[in-house]
């Protein structure tokens, strides 16, 4: 499942949070659960799956802005998991996000020229003086004006600190890219530029990205790879184009159907899952999707799902499907 | 049917730039008008000017402006949506939440002070506004601040926040971009209820071209600073008068069946630049020198409105 040549490598993977649930009371909250999976040179995993589930949390457990409770993150081969200090500084430049919120990408009190100079200052020890013709290009690239560059984020609607934010994460020439919601805040057409530039930037400089999104018209276009999380789990992962084309796992199904399309005569299937979402917290070790699922069994309430290798690559955690 | 929320020749301008250049839309009883447009085009300002949300240095204008017939001041709108009859969810929702704060608090003052609960009264119905937007452990997100919960939660806990008051009009700034497509449909429907339930009416802000076909009657597409095209959303998919709505709205489809992302050449103006008479000519596939010179007329047909010299109909009817 993962080699030597991985830009990026997730064994186990898990983020446990304690959470007070009364004056003395704690529970745990499983926001990762044992993730493992990994991104070869070049790819873009694409990461769906329901809201709450443990993207975001992936996504802060791999660029070491939080701590993981188990497991281990290699980063280009090296395990970056317990790495601290000016040794995390430097594979910092290797590794960037770019936030859900665009906003949580830029300083409101810096302008926009630094926000983009900054990694060039911190992780390559450029000047100031020598940042500011890459940073004008970068901002032409990702569709900006050099004018731009004297702004503050509030004077940015939320498309162009978007825009912001790409061109921050990609001046240091990183081999990884976490995009975490990167075009939802994007018209049509700029969301397209974004895409095309993404991937243009993929084919030049060999990116891998860790693609988290909810538009799964998106994702079917920029990924190559697939991985749906439910509850911290991933439940199904696999090529991109086989998930498409025939998701195994309940959730999976439910998520493809519920997506609505650009045209009012098409009706969304609003049925999909029954009932209420089970509690994060302290869950029982059976399907996370039980309660929920359509086709449950009684024996899913307690019997842990592994993903299983259905066919090359495809993976499923139900044991109906397999 | 006479509107809900009407506005005609709303202006902003900040610091000298001309954010908005005159907009006109109106949202009807019983409806969802969907807002639609390039990014940057002034969706978010023209919500924040309804409600009085402004940056201080902004200065507006405008013609007529009623909210359920009767005048009201965009300026002195506060008192409308803080008084419970407008409804806002605000395009970032982390950072419209108080840090501080936990959000059940701010789910129970927003209650007290609107609906005039008791403590407890507030806590119960608070407890169920977060069941109705699908939020699983409301007693643990009751308790929790806004950095412990996901971008999609805190959205949630936003919608919650703007249906506590039972508003008669709800604008909804990219209410479920944060969502899973299993969750944004159970909360459009869930606003879909609240609508019909109250007579209310809805303002939905969004790129996604999937939600408007799915739960808007009617779109509103804007471009630099204006609404360029009105119609029914039928009629808007079906051809949009407006080249750029009508573009706008091919790239989505497209996208949709499978095909490449497609972009509309040439740069998105920013306010302050120059622009032609119509803003879009220099990115427009029908341009002509007409509409570098004169003001492109609004036209209306078949249940659409557009300002444009050459909108793709054949049998056009001028105002
Ligand atoms: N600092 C924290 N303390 C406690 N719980 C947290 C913290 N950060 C995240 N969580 C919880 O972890 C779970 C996963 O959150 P995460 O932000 O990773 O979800 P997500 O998949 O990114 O969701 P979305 O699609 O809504 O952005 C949620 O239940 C959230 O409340
Ligand atoms: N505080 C501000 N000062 C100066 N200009 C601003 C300010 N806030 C927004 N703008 C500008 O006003 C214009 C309209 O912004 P607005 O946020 O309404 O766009 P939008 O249509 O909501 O875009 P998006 O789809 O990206 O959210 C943009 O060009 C933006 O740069
Ligand atoms: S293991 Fe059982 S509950 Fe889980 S997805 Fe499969 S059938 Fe449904
Ligand atoms: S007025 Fe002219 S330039 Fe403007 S949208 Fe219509 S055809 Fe295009
Ligand atoms: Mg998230
Ligand atoms: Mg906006």
């Amino acid at each position: 499942m993962t080699g030597p040549t991985d830009t990026l490598a997730l064994r186990d993977l898990t983020k446990i949070f304690r959470i007070k649930t009364g004056t003395f009371r704690h529970a745990d909250l499983r926001a990762v659960d044992d993730v493992s999976v990994s991104i070869t040179p070049g790819r873009t995993l694409a990461v769906v799956g329901e809201s709450g589930s443990g993207k975001t949390t992936l996504a802060r457990l791999i660029l070491r802005l939080i701590d993981p409770t188990q497991g281990s993150i290699r980063l280009e081969g090296t395990d970056i998991t317990q790495m601290k200090g000016a040794a995390l500084e430097d594979m910092r430049g290797r590794m960037q996000i770019v936030f859900q919120d665009p906003y949580d990408s830029l300083s409101p009190w810096q302008t926009v020229g630094r926000t983009v100079a900054e990694p060039l200052l911190l992780h390559e020890n450029m000047s100031r003086q020598d940042a500011t013709g890459p940073v004008a290009a970068m901002l032409e690239r990702v569709g900006l004006s050099p004018e731009h560059a004297r702004r503050y984020p509030h004077e940015l609607s939320g498309g162009q600190a978007q825009r912001v934010g790409i061109a921050r994460a990609m001046i240091t020439n990183p081999a990884l890219v976490v995009l975490d919601e990167p075009t939802s805040s994007l018209d049509m057409s700029v969301q397209s530029q974004i895409l095309l530039l993404l991937q243009s930037l993929q084919e030049e400089r060999n990116i891998s990205y860790l693609f988290i999104s909810h538009d799964l018209t998106v994702v079917r276009y920029i990924a190559h790879d697939l991985a749906v999380m439910y509850l911290g789990k991933v439940v199904e992962s696999g090529p991109a184009a086989e998930v498409f084309a025939s998701p195994r796992h309940p959730y999976t199904e439910a998520l493809l159907k519920a997506a609505p399309r650009p045209d009012p005569h098409y009706k969304t299937d609003h049925v999909h899952l029954l009932g209420e979402q089970p509690s994060a917290l302290d869950r029982a070790p059976g399907c996370p999707l039980f309660g929920r699922c359509p086709i449950a069994e009684d024996v899913c309430a307690d019997m842990p799902q592994e993903l299983v290798e259905i066919e090359a690559g495809h993976r499923v955690a139900c044991w109906k499907r397999t | 049917m006479s509107a809900l929320l009407e506005l005609h020749g709303l202006e902003v301008e900040i610091e000298g730039l001309p954010i908005l250049r005159g907009v006109d839309l109106e949202v009807r009883p019983g409806e969802i008008l969907g807002v639609v447009g390039e990014t940057g085009a002034g969706k978010s300002m023209t919500a924040r000017s309804i409600l009085d949300l402004l940056p201080a240095k902004a200065r507006l204008s405008f013609d007529t402006c009623t909210f359920g017939g009767e005048d009201f001041i965009p300026a002195r709108a506060r008192q409308l949506a803080r008084g419970h009859r407008i409804g806002f969810v605000p395009q970032r929702p982390r950072g419209s939440l108080n840090p501080v704060f936990r959000v059940g608090k701010q789910i129970v003052d927003t209650l007290r002070r609107l609906r005039g609960m008791t403590r407890k009264e507030a806590k119960d119905e608070a407890l169920s506004l977060l069941r109705s937007v699908r939020i699983t452990d409301p007693e643990r997100v009751y308790r929790s601040y806004p950095h412990e919960l996901s971008g999609g939660m805190c959205q949630r806990v936003c919608i919650a926040i703007a249906l506590a008051g039972e508003p008669e009009l709800i604008i909804a700034d990219e209410p479920t971009t944060g969502l899973d497509v299993t969750i944004q449909a159970e909360i459009l429907k869930l606003l879909g209820e609240v609508i019909a339930e109250h007579n209310a009416a809805g303002m939905l802000i969004t790129h996604d071209l999937g939600v408007v076909a799915d739960v808007c009657d009617r779109v509103a597409v804007m471009y630099a600073g204006r609404v360029i095209n009105l119609g029914t959303t039928v009629e808007i998919y079906r051809e949009a008068l407006h080249p750029y709505a009508n573009q706008l709205v091919s790239i989505a489809s497209s996208l949709d069946s499978g095909g490449t992302p497609q972009e509309i050449p040439g740069r998105v103006p920013n306010p302050g630049d120059d622009l032609a008479a119509c803003a879009f000519a220099p990115r427009c596939f029908r341009a002509e020198d007409d509409c570098f010179q004169e003001e492109p007329p609004l036209v209306h047909i078949e249940g659409q409105m557009a300002f444009c010299h050459h909108p793709l109909t054949s049998e056009v009817v001028s105002a």
